[in-house]
């Protein structure tokens, strides 16, 4: 059991350390680039802890950019920058890489290896279900991170104006 | 000798802010954050501003409040680097401005200073880069060999991507090289079969050119009504995605690769 918070942990540090990767690479503000990683490695901690506990990948994905949709908002006031600037680096880590990657080889096959009819059924399948998965996680981390600010928009701006 | 172009006249600030609007637009702000600030800075000067964004060029209005005196002129926006520092000062630069009234000399600087900033050393957006790339091997359960890999494909690939962005080629055509570069490095690792999931370094090596921010903004504008702008991003994000699993099937076909099932 200990085993299993320990690697939960070690991958919610890796999830911190893109996160700062892709922030690095859109060039945010020095002053958050440590508010980012702990953002990145909060939102690994919701999404992995969910996981675990059998929710579905694209809700427990959900839950996590809700998370960093909301808790950046607090950051965004208190260093005076825009919310995007924390929360689009720490969402990044949740893009369904793999899922991308086995639809790709799905096709791949699908168009460039011979086979018989049910091995097609097969790769159909895969194909379908993985992309599908893709697309639902897309819009799951979209939806999620972008749904505190579109809610608290007009009340936001006038808090920033005074 | 007077600076002409620091004198406040309707002429000077329809470039300053045509410049506002294209620096916010390359540098990945979304259209409603655009617009908004772009009004702010017109209230302070005293002007009311009506823009019509687009992915490639701009087209604004500008009218003086006190003259009625108007000016429209069309422009063309550079090409897109995302550089979030950029869109946080301005959108700051913005609000500050309302607050203080400041005039047309302050915000003219203050946007230059702006501009002028430095991004991040490449060499530090090369090593944050490739560990986001090992980080991405380990989320999705990889073993400690395959980030090795995952690490020197991304470090490879993202070379090639930025020496592609230097000598000015299609965008479309650096990702493509770049995921090209990135899946031949992490192929070797297949074929050598290092670590114990070498596909899932071929899997994440090529993550670091998704087009996170254009995806993010396509759903933001959409959210927002700007349609006709989500729908440029989201097909020119849906583009860069073609050209990074075009980039990954060639080498696959090349190395004739048959790692599902």
């Amino acid at each position: 059991m200990e085993l299993l918070y320990l690697d939960l942990i070690e991958k919610a540090v890796w999830a911190g350390i893109a996160a700062l990767g892709f922030g690095i690479l859109f060039n945010i503000p020095k002053k958050v680039i440590l508010t980012v990683f702990i953002l990145g490695f909060f939102a690994g901690i919701v999404k992995f802890v969910f996981l675990s506990i059998d929710f579905n990948v694209v809700t427990s994905t959900f839950l996590a950019s809700l998370f960093v949709g909301i808790t950046s908002i607090p950051f965004a006031h208190k260093v005076n920058k825009p919310i995007v600037v924390f929360s689009i680096p720490a969402i990044i880590p949740m893009i369904p890489g793999y899922y991308a990657y086995k639809t790709i080889l799905g096709i791949r096959k699908f168009t460039f290896v011979k086979m018989d009819d049910k091995g097609h059924e097969q790769l159909l399948n895969s194909i379908f279900s993985n992309g599908f998965m893709v697309l639902f996680i897309l819009f799951a981390i979209t939806v999620g991170v972008s749904a505190p600010m579109l809610l608290l928009g007009k009340d936001m701006a006038r808090k920033l104006k005074d | 000798m007077i600076d002409m172009s620091k004198e406040k006249n309707i002429r000077n600030s329809i470039d300053l802010l045509l410049d506002v609007c294209s620096l916010m637009m390359t540098s990945g702000a979304n259209t409603k954050r655009i617009i908004d600030s772009v009004n702010r800075f017109a209230q302070v000067l005293n002007l009311k501003s009506h823009a019509l964004i687009s992915h490639k060029s701009i087209i604004m209005t500008l009218i003086d409040l006190e003259t009625n005196e108007s000016y429209t002129v069309v422009t063309q926006i550079p090409r897109h680097g995302v550089n979030y520092s950029i869109v946080s000062d301005v959108s700051r630069a913005s609000w500050v401005a309302v607050n203080h009234q400041w005039s047309f000399e302050k915000l003219y600087n203050r946007i230059q200073e702006i501009k002028s900033q430095k991004r991040y050393p490449v060499w530090l957006e090369l090593i944050t880069v490739s560990l986001a790339g090992a980080g991405f091997a380990r989320i999705f359960g990889g073993d400690y060999l395959n980030m090795l890999v995952a690490f020197i494909a991304t470090f490879i690939g993202f070379s090639v991507s930025k020496t592609a962005h230097h000598y000015k080629a299609n965008t479309y055509v650096r990702v493509y090289l770049a995921s090209m570069a990135a899946s031949l490095v992490a192929s070797l690792g297949i074929l050598y079969g290092i670590g114990q999931h070498p596909d899932i370094a071929l899997a994440t090596a090529i993550l670091f050119l998704v087009p996170g921010v254009q995806l993010i903004n396509s759903f933001n504008d959409l959210y927002n009504n700007h349609i006709l702008n989500g729908i440029v991003r989201f097909v020119s994000g849906f583009i860069i995605v073609l050209a990074i699993s075009l980039g990954m099937l060639t080498i696959m076909l090349i190395f004739k690769l048959n790692v599902l099932g």
